[in-house]
């Protein structure tokens, strides 16, 4: 329980203006980027790591759960406190520490927003890929915490393949920093990959130190219409046969089409089963020759229309659709679903497939779009949370998406994390032998189980650990 | 602002409804920047009108403070995909405050000058004219009875001796081009915006009835404004609650730039380097960029350079939404970061189009000052620094 005491020592820490606790400012932490809402029952902003520790020794001392957030952009409720928790907001730890040119490497407070950070690097020549959409919006400690990724992580991989130290408050209040500014490591356990994607249950991360890459010289964009998703399936495995591998690979299927052209009146094909968006890098040549290469491949697997940029202006034309999808579903209805299904790429026609079905079944309208590259679809259910007949439908259809992709191969999420949302299939997912590696592993790091309890695994560990 | 005379029809669901909490808007807020806070965000902002209008959660102080703590600038709305009208909100919500009796101490003492003297400023409405005592001559169109123009000076310039200059130079600009104008002097009454933006319609709507009258008596076919506030009210609200105006509404910005480039007006050289800052009233809100560039490349020799942030995207100088009469360090700390990006250009001129900018941006200089920043940069109204190139 909070007390007026622990509020005056939390505020003694990190100072008076940093200590929220009024309930129109705890409504303010109580949500994410999903629909879900909890008001924590407090909000604490520390500006440095030894602030953190010493919120976190308090919070030990207290038995009081902690749930680390950035800014709020997460679409799995990770950063949505348990009941009577404490938000740790690290927002206010906003450095960029160190860009090292030589090494190619960036450190930054955890708090940095990615989109600065990649900015910033830029100035220097440099690339810092991993590019999520929220990637104006959201923090580096968050994109590690949830295992961020994006459109160019096809050619450049994940957040995960990018960081290379970390400093990690523990549970304890222990400072840990593992990693280091060496390509290679294998001095003991990778202990940075545990980490990434731990949503904060294991530790909360207050440094990075990130892989840089140099900045390719030039872009070339395609935009390719398929009547049938099969075709398209096809001709995005036959674009990386051809040798081609694409910095951006995106599809939209015919829903999202139909929901982007509603919105943008911008003559896109609605009898168009999918579209693809294809986008290469390198030098100037290089960049033209794949994505000529990947045009034919378009054509010749069943494209009906085929796109090339000429120029930077008709590039950011042929995206407007993909950016604008976003945008056109928060307008056709009040709430959307997003999930973040991975499939091995061959399954990803029959995956729409089954999607579409479900749909169906359910009575919902659900788009999907998403990196086909990799395999990893969004398919997002749009709703209206107000209609409880509604709301349950689309429990239900999650629960089938969730096993469909699980039966073709395929995982839960790809980029977004469990959170909350995905914590009742994570054992369908991972198997039970997964599930009780992971439980010891969270109870070795947070044996008090105050590192945001329910998320990615159920609050309570004790019954099943035994 | 758009649509207020609906304000009271619109349900709170079709304003908020379709924010889908993903959070781009917190990077473009003024606010949020400066505190890093969610509440001082767009989304938090949302979130709290919508958690009161469904019952869960109550008015409070704190809670008119964070509606309070907005500028009103509307860049959140600029690049939010759902196209949640998160200005209308806000002064739905601030309506809803004052009625709670819950108004910002400040802005409640701004609105009561304004029932009492029709200003903003709490001195007595005949001191209208203040502005012209200093001057050799009072303008030509003090006093006039029947003109082409009108020109609508606004509270801040009529009353705020660091203003004086904008409408001075205003008029000398105007007779210098041979303009036909008038002053409503006594007659002018507040344009009616901070009671709007606090969410007291019916007492802007008086006033705004008696300033068509006014205008109307005069025979003008045209109103200016140098003030971008008094200037968005007369293009787009004014003609909303009040019907058709039969009159052309122009910022002054748009009557120079077309009175220079035809030739009404002769400037001398000016090397140097400007940068222009928009206000939110007439970039964003009302859509003018062009004309006030237009007029400094007319400046023999000086070199315009863009900010980091301009023209849709243009930082807020912290002077908006009544924030200054509720939180002036706020305020403050807006105005420092955006004379920042402006020092950030190696400009010797920081112009803007509006007495506000103006003033808050020249406390954000000195605040900058203060704080051991080396800044060689003079804060100028556009009226300003044009009128005296005036050959």
């Amino acid at each position: 329980m909070v007390n007026t005491a622990i509020v005056e020592e939390l505020r003694g820490i990190v100072g008076a203006d940093y200590v929220l606790t009024d309930p129109a400012d705890l409504a303010s932490y109580a949500y994410d980027g999903t629909f879900q809402e909890r008001r924590p029952a407090l909000v604490v902003s520390p500006a440095t790591t030894a602030e953190v520790v010493a919120v976190v020794k308090v919070a030990a001392r207290e038995r009081l759960p902690i749930t680390a957030r950035g800014m709020g952009s997460g679409l799995a409720g990770a950063s949505i406190a348990g009941e009577g928790g404490l938000v740790l907001s690290l927002t206010r730890m906003n450095r960029i520490l160190e860009i090292d040119q030589e090494n190619m490497m960036a450190t930054a407070q955890a708090g940095v927003i990615t989109g600065d950070l990649q900015n910033a690097v830029a100035a220097v020549g440099l690339m810092y890929p991993p590019d999520p959409s929220s990637l104006k919006h959201s923090t580096l400690g968050g994109n590690a915490a949830c295992g961020a990724g994006g459109p160019m992580c096809l050619k450049y991989g994940v957040t995960q393949d990018y960081v290379q130290a970390l400093e990690v408050v523990l549970a304890d209040g222990e400072v840990l920093r593992c990693g280091g500014k060496n390509i290679k490591d294998v001095t003991g356990y990778n202990l940075v990959d545990l980490f990434i994607g731990s949503e904060g249950t294991l530790g909360i991360i207050t440094e990075l130190t990130v892989k840089l890459i140099p900045k390719p010289a030039a872009t070339r964009t395609a935009k390719a219409v398929f009547p049938r998703m099969d075709d398209a399936s096809a001709a995005v495995n036959r674009i990386l046969l051809s040798g081609v591998l694409p910095s951006k690979l995106e599809i939209m299927d015919g829903t999202t089409i139909e929901c982007v052209e509603d919105y943008l009146h911008c003559g896109l094909p609605t009898d168009a089963e999918a579209i693809l968006i294809i986008e290469t890098d390198g030098d100037a040549v290089n960049a033209q020759r794949e994505i000529e290469t990947a045009a034919q491949v378009c054509k010749d697997s069943g494209a009906s229309e085929v796109q090339v940029a000429r120029d930077a202006k008709e590039a950011d034309e042929l995206w407007l659709a993909r950016r604008s999808v976003s945008g056109s579903l928060g307008r056709a209805r009040p709430n959307k679903l997003g999930e973040d299904i991975s499939v091995p790429r061959s399954a990803i026609p029959e995956m729409v497939r089954r999607i579409k079905e479900i749909a169906f079944r359910h009575e919902l309208r659900i788009v999907v779009f998403g990196h086909a590259g990799d395999g990893n679809l969004h398919p997002n259910i749009l709703f209206d949370r107000r209609d409880p007949d509604e709301l349950r439908r689309v429990e239900e259809a999650v629960a089938d998406i969730f096993a469909a992709a699980v039966e073709l191969g395929g995982t839960l999420s790809g980029e977004h994390g469990v959170g909350t949302l995905k914590l009742p299939y994570l054992e369908m997912a991972v198997g039970p032998v997964a599930m009780r590696v992971m439980r010891g592993i969270k109870g070795a790091l947070d044996p008090l189980n105050i590192l945001n309890p329910g998320k990615v695994l159920p609050r309570e560990l004790h019954c099943e650990r035994a | 602002m758009t649509e207020t005379t609906r304000l009271a029809d619109l349900t709170h669901d079709e304003l908020y409804l379709h924010c889908i909490r993903c959070g781009l808007c917190l990077y473009t807020c003024p606010a949020y920047l400066e505190t890093l806070l969610e509440p001082d965000s767009p989304r938090a902002r949302i979130a709290l009108v919508r958690a009161a209008a469904e019952g869960r959660l109550d008015y409070s102080e704190r809670f008119a403070d964070r509606i309070h703590r907005c500028t009103l600038c509307t860049a959140c709305e600029k690049v939010c995909p759902s196209g949640v009208e998160v200005e209308k909100l806000l002064v739905e919500g601030r309506a809803d405050l004052a009625e709670a009796g819950l108004l910002s101490p400040g802005v409640r003492r701004l609105t009561e000058s304004l029932a009492a003297n029709h200003n903003i400023s709490g001195e007595d409405n005949s001191r209208r004219l203040i502005w012209t005592e200093n001057l050799p001559q009072p303008p030509l169109g003090a006093g006039k009875a029947q003109a082409k123009m009108a020109y609508f000076v606004g509270c801040v310039s009529s009353f705020f001796p660091a203003s004086y200059s904008i409408p001075q130079s205003m008029t000398r600009l105007l007779e210098a081009a041979g303009e036909d104008y008038a002053l409503l002097g006594e007659q002018e009454q507040c344009c009616g915006f901070p009671l709007l933006v606090s969410g007291q319609e019916p007492r802007a709507e008086e006033m705004m009835r008696h300033n068509l009258e006014r205008v109307r008596a005069l025979g003008a076919d045209t109103v200016v404004a140098s003030c971008p506030s008094c200037y968005h009210m007369w293009k787009h609200v004014y003609p909303e609650v009040l019907g058709e105006l039969g009159l052309r509404v122009l910022h002054a910005t748009e009557w120079l730039a077309d009175a220079l480039e035809q030739g009404r007006l002769k400037l001398k050289p000016l090397p140097g380097r400007v940068t222009y800052h928009d206000p939110c009233d007439l970039g964003r809100k009302s859509g003018i960029y062009d004309a006030p560039r237009r007029v400094l490349r007319q400046v023999p020799e000086l070199e315009l350079v863009e900010m980091r942030d301009h023209h849709a995207n243009a930082l807020c100088c912290g002077g908006g939404g009544n924030l200054e009469s509720h939180n002036p360090d706020l305020s403050g700390a807006l105005a420092e970061r955006r004379v920042q990006q402006a020092v950030d250009t190696g400009a010797q001129y920081l112009v803007s189009a509006c007495q506000q900018c103006k003033r808050t941006m020249a406390n954000g200089l000195r605040l900058l000052t203060k704080k051991g920043v080396k800044a060689r940069l003079r804060v100028m109204d556009l009226m300003e620094l044009v009128e005296r190139q005036l050959e």
